[in-house]
């Protein structure tokens, strides 16, 4: 191709010089003129720059766990544990993390919403509540769903409802009822029973996912690691696990005894007729000990007797010990069976009132589906005039077989309460946007004794205009002429408690003012709660079969439901921390995936990836397989909290609703939505897609990444045994330009800075701290609370799904899962490593030689320190790490993509990152800076160990990580590394000398593999 | 022909300058013409924290009270300004102070431009500073003897500004020197770690 007598290339790129030098002289300003807004009137409490921290109760679950916000300038930008609540004692799982999300999510109604033919538009609160209390005025049947938000709102519903002569149907979608209806018919107690792990010596969990979901995931992660931790006698807390699928509960087992879905009762039983020397033990159940021996379990529960026999023994020989029931997520028709099984083993076992108490008045989420099936009669046959839906969503999290759609349809006016748009409130002719928990008054009782007040942290968010749904319902029973006794919510709720009190607690407003402060108080409140004789089983009353229930035959792999340990039942699918949160299982973002085991897709010829269509006798879904080891051979499994229709611009399109699988039944004896009821058929599409994971292996590929030891080998490691011996000195390349090897002395993290590098900051580094972390894998359950915790302190993006398929997914820290013994054919031993993964912080990193312009460099402390500004993006620093913890800003993934009021969480003490810039773990450092300022206010004085927590350690409920001055001999992080289970990842290999430190994991069965 | 290039690249360049000097505000195409012509209400820091004769000597941090205790230096409410203003209608500028009530009234914040910025990748800390004995004027300079604060009449390096960068100098730089003057015992006398800057 010539050029006519066009430009010459020569000349074209002069004038293009020329030109770009002449705009550039007169550089690129905006017309951009920055403001400083004071405030009108300066509240007190907040001083700009300082962060002001509120105590309150997360509302993300049933589970009510104490939480700190952390409030900047008026805006809560962090959440994090209380410490002080009696149940949760400081840790915060990813689901109250994600709550910031809620609180500033831009899908959120702008006020309340009124239908006018096929659409919604905007109107006033003045206008809604007069519209409800016309229409109630006018209604034969009100009906109100949901609403069980803490004590004092539950009062105030039945109230309201009482006063408008409706009928209250309390509904959650992930539901203890079995287990609660279990505890009242064995010990007549109203409430959930209250478990104490931490003293258990075996834990045995039929199915239960106690991390993930029931009455407290917090609490029972923190009660788990406990009890695992080897103690001063060379023991430790064992944990068997019997069922068809491992959850991230079911991953941290010792033992994983893969029994048939339905036959936990079978096996309880059994186990107990083995241990109940006497069958009277078991009062007045007896004679089902005598029908139900090993022999009959091990025939339907598909292992071995001899594994159910020795089970049984080892569950008296060292006690005490404790059996838990199936979980929510595991409802067949014979749960209430099962839990009442399960109860008897432990009741044989004398585990009763020493880890299992049944008057503790544990509340959570317990409903009755069979009470929403009637509700969905009345609404088809057109007897309900109101439904009010509040804190639920029916439409979505109900099978579609139940025709919730269609009889809700059928309702004279629909209302609903929700903050966000979801399937019901699509549905609903008014919406009244309740206030996020965080800007709005409540209460809590968690248990028995335990009482908590939440309170606003802020004003409400400015952008929607939501009004307290208490606050609605006193107005509209106002305006009812019913009135409720109080102008709002606040006051019936502080009226509530001022008459619950007396004067033998002392001052009402002292301890109001506790309660605010602390979190909680130890409150002896009776609400209620009939404790009945909690020790003494007593005898049904109803017919219970404990055979394994019949399951519907739609195919020939069991279909296994659970609630997603992100999502829940899917209330959380809107928040794109959750979308993108590895599942703590799968370690998969964005998409619905189905578990099946190796064995069975090899046999039918299905490889990972395949999108097959998987089919009930209710419904069908198409969804990718995962291939999982930790599933039987005859089962498959689908998390709940995919598949939106309808729930804001992440959630909607995402996944598949696995409850179109289900049909709508509930447990004939506790009303409990039965999910685990169906087989499927799994049939190939013929597509594939790419599963946007961001597991690299689940095999350690004999590398030292994540050893265990086993307990037999404690304490009998020789001098020097742990050491890394056989591998010569060890080297640290230092100088300028890198390269003259240095002994390293050992390689710990307190030899640095290494004698040749003491020079100019770096010359007093050794008065110094060093700072370093220490992680207990023993302890670590993979739950991942900690990678939200992190996302959520330190501004860390979410890329969306296509970017997680190319690699780019922005986790400082992950959750690696490695698989060194899992069977999914018979009962054993189970060995699961969890480790996370963050910045390695090493002493002698391969980044930071190979950085052009200097942004990566250690830092007298022991830092391994990003500079974000300085950074100019050549990634190789990222191509270096071994580790691969160093994440790339490839795009700007915080303009568009985080819509106001979104932005709002960030955190002002941590740079917003743009595109072309590197990232990683910064070991908090904006909270290292912060104490330091603190200290050196403080008339200078030493930063006090234990006073920086990084954000992942805060949160982390089974309290596995702990930062700290290695320096520090008295520090707890020297004194955790000083154990004989003190390793660092791959550092014998190739010299990193990290800063952070490992301890292997503790198994009781010898660890082999050449990898210790 | 190859005129034509010279010719048609000076007027691209002039036509680019052009674009990018309207779309800068220009240099001084916009500066005020009288006092209050930048900020929204014209007030003097001389008159208020001046120690001249009939000028109020007020404390920096009587306003700008977090200064000790926080990042961040704090700008005074409305209602501050009105604490001493509901009384003192001031004698030089009383329209200007009048201003203050129709803030308050309206309950909106009194729209300040901001003169003084470090850039968003640096975080200062305005009490290590105090803390270290500094006053307010090494870095701000003598504030108390200027009138009202508007960028070209501050003349100071350690700036970005929302309109313009005053001499496009070597902010950091500026920051870096202080903290590497030895002290008295001969060491810096504060860290020039980036990383207690940049994080």
């Amino acid at each position: 191709m010539t050029m006519t007598d066009g430009i010459k290339r020569r000349d074209f790129l002069k004038v293009l010089g020329v030109s770009s030098a002449g705009v550039a002289a007169s550089g690129c300003s905006t017309s951009e003129v920055e403001k400083l807004l004071p405030y009108v009137v300066a509240p007190e409490e907040i001083t700009p720059g300082v962060s002001t921290w509120y105590t309150t109760v997360c509302g993300s679950c049933s589970a009510q766990c104490g939480m700190w916000v952390r409030t900047r300038e008026g805006k809560a930008v962090k959440v994090e544990g209380n410490p002080n609540h009696p149940v949760s004692a400081g840790g915060l799982c990813s689901r109250g993390h994600a709550s910031l999300q809620h609180l500033y999510n831009p899908d959120r109604f702008a006020g309340p919403m009124i239908r006018e033919g096929d659409n919604l538009r905007q109107g006033t609160w003045a206008e809604a509540e007069q519209l409800l209390a016309a229409k109630l005025r006018a209604a034969s049947n009100v009906m109100y769903i949901g609403g069980n938000t803490g004590p004092s709102m539950n009062r105030l519903i039945d109230e309201f409802v009482s006063a408008v002569g409706g009928t209250r149907v309390e509904y959650d979608a992930v539901s203890d009822a079995a287990l609660q209806e279990a505890a009242r018919m064995a010990y007549g107690s109203t409430a959930l029973p209250r478990y104490d792990i931490e003293n258990a010596r075996l834990l045995v969990s039929f199915g239960n996912d106690f991390i993930e979901y029931g009455s407290s995931p917090v609490a029972h992660n923190k009660g788990l690691s406990k009890m695992s931790a080897v103690d001063d006698h060379q023991s430790k807390g064992r944990f068997v696990y019997l069922g068809a699928r491992l959850s991230t509960t079911g991953l941290n087992a010792d033992e994983w005894i893969p029994i048939v879905p339905g036959t936990e009762a079978a096996v309880a039983l059994g186990m107990a007729s083995v241990i109940a020397g006497d069958v009277s033990d078991a009062g007045p159940y007896a004679d089902v000990l005598r029908s139900y021996t090993p022999t009959t379990a091990a025939s339907v529960a598909g292992v071995s007797e001899d594994a159910i026999r020795e089970l049984a023994e080892r569950f008296v020989a060292d006690g005490p010990t404790l059996a838990m029931g199936p979980g929510a997520g595991a409802n067949h028709r014979g749960a209430t069976a099962a839990h009442i099984a399960v109860m008897i083993l432990n009741h044989v076992a004398g585990n009763v009132g020493r880890t299992v108490h049944y008057d503790a008045g544990v509340t959570a989420a317990a409903s009755s589906y069979a009470d929403m099936e009637s509700a969905v009669s009345a609404m088809a046959a057109g007897q309900v005039g109101v439904a009010i839906v509040h804190g639920a969503n029916p439409a979505y999290t109900m099978p579609s077989a139940s025709g919730f759609a269609e009889a809700f349809a059928q309702v004279g006016f629909k209302v609903s309460f929700a903050s966000a748009m979801d399937e019901t409130a699509a549905m609903a002719d008014l919406i009244m946007p309740d206030r996020h928990f965080m800007e709005a008054w409540g209460d809590s009782m968690p248990r028995n004794g335990v009482m908590a007040i939440q309170q606003p942290v802020m004003q409400p968010v400015p952008h929607f205009d939501s009004k307290q749904a208490g606050d609605v319902l006193v107005a509209v029973a106002n305006q009812l002429g019913n009135g409720l006794g109080s102008a709002t919510f606040y006051e019936y709720l502080r009226s509530g408690h001022m008459e619950m009190h007396d004067a033998s607690m002392g001052d009402f407003e002292t301890l109001w003012a506790d309660a605010l402060r602390t979190g909680a108080v130890e409150h002896d409140m009776a609400m209620g709660m009939a404790t009945g004789n909690a020790m003494d089983l007593q005898a049904p009353d109803t017919a219970l079969s404990f055979d394994p229930p019949p399951m519907d035959s739609g195919g020939d792999l069991m279909l296994i439901v659970h609630p997603s340990p992100r999502f829940g039942a899917g209330e959380f699918s809107n928040s794109p921390w959750m979308q993108e949160l590895p599942d703590p299982v799968s370690k998969i973002t964005w998409h619905s995936w189905l578990e099946m085991n190796p064995h069975t897709a090899e046999q039918r010829g299905i490889r990972e990836g395949d999108i097959v269509s998987v089919a009930s006798g209710n419904g069908s879904v198409d969804v990718p397989v995962w291939l999982y080891p930790g599933i039987r051979e005859d089962a498959v499994a689908l998390a709940m909290g995919g598949g939106h229709t309808d729930m804001g611009r992440w959630a909607t399109g995402n996944g598949v609703n696995v409850m179109d699988l289900l049909p709508s039944e509930s447990e004939q004896v506790s009303g409990a939505q039965v999910t685990l009821v169906t087989s499927v058929t799994v049939t190939p599409t013929g597509e594939r897609r790419r599963i946007a994971t961001i597991e690299g292996s689940s095999d350690q590929h004999d590398r030292p990444i994540a050893p265990a030891v086993a307990l037999a080998d404690l304490g009998h490691a020789e001098e020097g045994d742990h050491e890394d011996d056989g591998h010569g000195p060890l080297m640290e390349l230092q100088g300028v330009g890198g390269f003259v090897p240095v002994d390293a002395n050992g390689g710990t993290p307190e030899a640095f800075p290494l004698a040749g590098t003491d020079h100019g900051e770096y010359a007093d580094a050794h008065e110094k701290p060093r700072w370093s972390l220490a992680i207990d894998l023993d302890k670590c359950t993979g739950c991942s609370a900690c990678v939200t915790a992190c996302h959520s302190e330190n501004n860390v993006p979410w890329v969306g799904e296509d970017q997680v398929l190319m690699g780019r997914d922005m986790n400082w820290v992950r959750i690696e899962r490695y698989y060194e013994h899992v069977d999914a054919t018979q009962a054993g031993e189970l060995d699961v490593r969890f480790l996370p993964m963050m910045c390695q912080h090493c002493g002698n990193a391969p980044c930071e030689p190979v950085c052009p312009v200097f942004a990566t460099y250690h830092t007298p402390e022991g830092v391994n320190v990003q500079v974000y500004n300085r950074c100019v993006g050549t990634r190789y620093c990222a191509n270096n790490c071994p580790y691969k913890v160093r994440v790339f800003n490839w795009y700007r993934y915080t303009d568009e993509n985080v819509p106001e009021p979104m932005n709002w969480q960030w955190n002002p003490d941590v740079t917003v990152r743009t595109n072309g810039i590197m990232e990683k773990c910064s070991m908090c450092i904006q909270r290292i800076r912060e104490t330091e300022n603190r200290a050196a206010l403080e008339d200078g004085r030493p930063i006090n160990d234990g006073e920086i927590v990084t954000a992942c350690q805060q949160s982390c409920p089974a309290e596995a990580i702990v930062f700290g001055n290695i320096r520090d001999p008295n520090s707890r992080v020297s004194q955790v590394v000083s154990s004989e289970r003190t390793y660092r990842v791959l550092d014998e290999l190739i010299n990193t000398q990290p800063a952070v430190n490992y301890l292997k994991k503790v198994t009781f069965h010898e660890v082999t593999g050449g990898h210790e | 022909m190859r005129k034509h290039w010279l010719i048609g690249g000076f007027a691209g360049v002039l036509a680019l300058s052009g674009l990018a000097f309207v779309q800068g505000g220009g240099a001084g195409a916009d500066s005020p013409t009288t006092l209050s012509d930048f900020q929204p209400i014209a007030f003097p820091h001389d008159q208020h924290a001046g120690s001249e004769p009939g000028q109020n000597n007020m404390d920096c941090q009587f306003c700008h009270f977090s200064a000790e205790r926080s990042v961040d230096a704090g700008i005074p409410s409305v209602s501050t300004c009105w604490g001493c203003h509901q009384a003192i209608p001031g004698t030089n500028n009383p329209q200007e102070v009048a201003k203050i009530k129709d803030y308050l009234d309206a309950g909106e914040p009194i729209p300040w431009v901001r003169i003084y910025k470090i850039a968003d990748h640096a975080h200062f800390p305005h009490m290590r500073h105090i803390n270290a004995g500094l006053q307010c004027q090494e870095c701000h300079g003598e504030v108390q003897t200027m009138g009202v604060l508007e960028p070209q009449r501050t003349g100071l390096p350690a700036v970005f500004l929302g309109q313009d960068r005053v001499w496009g100098g070597d902010n950091m730089g500026w920051c870096i020197d202080c903290h590497r003057q030895p002290n008295e015992d001969g060491v810096q006398q504060a860290s020039t770690d980036c990383s207690v800057c940049h994080y």
